[in-house]
């Protein structure tokens, strides 16, 4: 049973899907070229930039993740938010990687580093940031209509209806008006968003109690449910992987950095790392006082993915039922949109790039991204209905991102500060970062492997991938001969 | 509460630090939006700062 009340919850679901709907199609008009809708004609301010960081940051996604980590680990899970606030203030104020990228003018990473390392590496680049991103965001919508269905009461069955809805409307605002449509309703998004998580964690403290909190995760965790490094579950390993994950994540996560390329300028983007970088505590902390509320008041359950949903489904009075879906409808479209118009962008302007020898047209540009943003919102329809999610999903969501953060992250240190990076370099990095990752994903799944694979943990082969991709970088450069120009340096 | 004071002051921190950075996004991204596309709609660019 649920206290979602159709009447009264569903209109306020109405209203704010209608008006994000409306403003997303109001401002299409403003797209005039392949500019204008990947990067916002470069005129996206501060605050804008902070609304549109935290609102694709922030989905359902990971909402379920954080809270689950809140569930199982207790407040140590919220470590690697504060890894990454760190990582993110410390980038946003020293400029380290994201000034150079940005003044280079470029609309992708894969562009900058073919400016030191040749046309196929960044075409390789532009492969490995596809597959890494989209096989991350093939679980967003399952999991997002998963906390929906049990939030809101509905029936199972319509888990995949849902899905299906949800990311039609938001493809088509996404289609039409490119960024200009998602930093739009990325604001809308951003302040309904908010609300939700505010008001509910409130309620949340004021009707559990911070000392029931603190003495559930006392009891099920001990110490381990506050320190990370006397976790079972965590320890060192867990603390490094996601050091390192977090960091490569801030310098070269395409729908973070897609922030600050469509800054107006670089100190914008770099302000807008700076002041978004405490929200990335919120975004793990906030769910994860959600899951240890869920652990307090429902217990051990079976599935912990879906104890957070299953327990606000009782604990949210309606009215604020509609407010809380209403925000967690908002997290997730600015998520997806973001995400599409991302990955949309890499392909379109790194994978696509050799066969456009001779210019196209504004209006031809235009025409394939948009398909490609379609051709994306349909891999993703069958991509979560299938794919069977294994382990906990902030370690997929890491493992499928190492494929391209490892490498990626090297590639544009090296090319921006290393001057004897090459190509070489380049393409070992790349092979390196892609083959672990993918490699430990498949040995998951297999009967054979499976047991292997779980002996030797995300978090160790994870590190692996970060350390050899540096490694490959390293020794390619170096042993490749001097003396072989591949293009101007960054 | 004062055996895991980090932990109750990190959560403090958010609630409050949230509460007011929505507030004063919401004004001023609004602002954002309507200078962003007066400047789009009349085609031009002002000068750019550090780039």
């Amino acid at each position: 049973m649920t206290n979602f009340n159709w009447l009264l919850d569903g209109s306020i679901v109405g209203l704010y899907l209608l008006v994000t709907m409306v403003a997303g199609l109001m401002v299409r008009k403003y797209v005039g070229n392949v500019e204008d809708f990947l990067v916002a004609g470069r005129e996206m301010d501060v605050y804008l930039g902070i609304a549109s960081l935290a609102a694709t940051e922030f989905g359902i996604v990971t909402c379920m993740y954080t809270a689950q980590n809140g569930y199982e680990k207790g407040f140590a899970g919220a470590t690697p938010g504060i890894l990454m606030a760190l990582a993110m203030a410390g980038v946003g104020l020293t400029g380290f990687v994201i000034k150079p990228l940005r003044d280079s003018g470029v609309i992708t990473i894969p562009e900058l580093l073919e400016q030191r390392f040749g046309g196929r590496i960044r075409w390789a680049a532009g492969v490995v940031i596809v597959l890494g991103g989209l096989l991350n965001m093939g679980v967003f919508l399952r999991t997002g209509g998963q906390f929906l269905v049990l939030v809101a009461g509905l029936n199972v069955r319509y888990l995949e209806i849902m899905m299906t809805a949800l990311l039609v409307g938001v493809a088509i605002y996404t289609i039409l008006g490119g960024m200009l449509s998602v930093l739009v309703t990325d604001f809308l998004q951003f302040v309904v968003m908010s609300a939700g998580l505010i008001l509910v964690t409130i309620l949340i403290l004021m009707n559990v109690g911070w000392e029931k909190l603190v003495t559930t995760v006392e009891a099920q965790y001990g110490a381990g449910g506050f320190n990370p490094f006397v976790n079972s579950t965590m320890g060192w390993q867990y603390v490094l992987f996601n050091l390192m994950l977090n960091t490569a994540a801030v310098l070269t996560w395409q729908t973070i950095i897609a922030r600050v390329l469509a800054a107006k300028d670089t100190r914008t983007g770099r302000k807008v790392y700076t002041r978004t970088s405490f929200f990335f505590v919120c975004r793990f902390l906030i769910p994860g006082i959600w899951g240890i509320a869920a652990l307090a008041t429902l217990g051990p359950v079976a599935n912990t993915l879906e104890a957070m949903p299953t327990y606000l489904s009782t604990a949210v009075p309606a009215g604020l039922m509609g407010i809380l879906i209403a925000a967690m409808l908002a997290a997730d479209m600015s998520t997806d949109s973001s995400y599409m118009l991302t990955w949309c962008s890499v392909i379109y302007n790194d994978i696509l790039a050799p066969f456009r020898k001779r210019p196209w047209s504004q209006r031809k540009g235009l025409f394939w991204n948009r398909t490609i943003i379609a051709l994306i919102g349909i891999f993703l329809l069958l991509y979560g209905l299938w794919y069977p999610l294994k382990g906990d999903l902030w370690t997929y969501l890491g493992v499928t991102g190492t494929i391209y953060l490892a490498s990626i992250s090297v590639l544009l240190i090296a090319c921006c500060y290393w001057r004897r990076a090459n190509s070489w370099g380049a393409a070992a990095s790349i092979i390196v970062s892609a083959l672990i990752p993918v490699t430990y994903l498949v040995m998951e799944q297999l009967p054979a492997t499976a047991a292997l694979a779980k002996s030797i943990g995300p978090y160790y082969s994870g590190i692996a991938t970060y350390l050899l991709s540096g490694a490959a970088m390293v020794i390619g450069s170096v042993i490749k001969p001097q003396g072989h120009a591949e293009g101007r340096p960054a | 509460m004062s055996n895991h004071w980090f932990w109750w002051a990190l959560s403090m921190a958010c609630v409050i630090w949230y509460s007011t950075i929505t507030v004063y996004v919401a004004i001023k991204g609004a602002s954002d939006i309507k200078q962003m596309l007066a400047r789009l709609g009349s085609g031009r660019k002002p000068e750019a700062g550090e780039s």
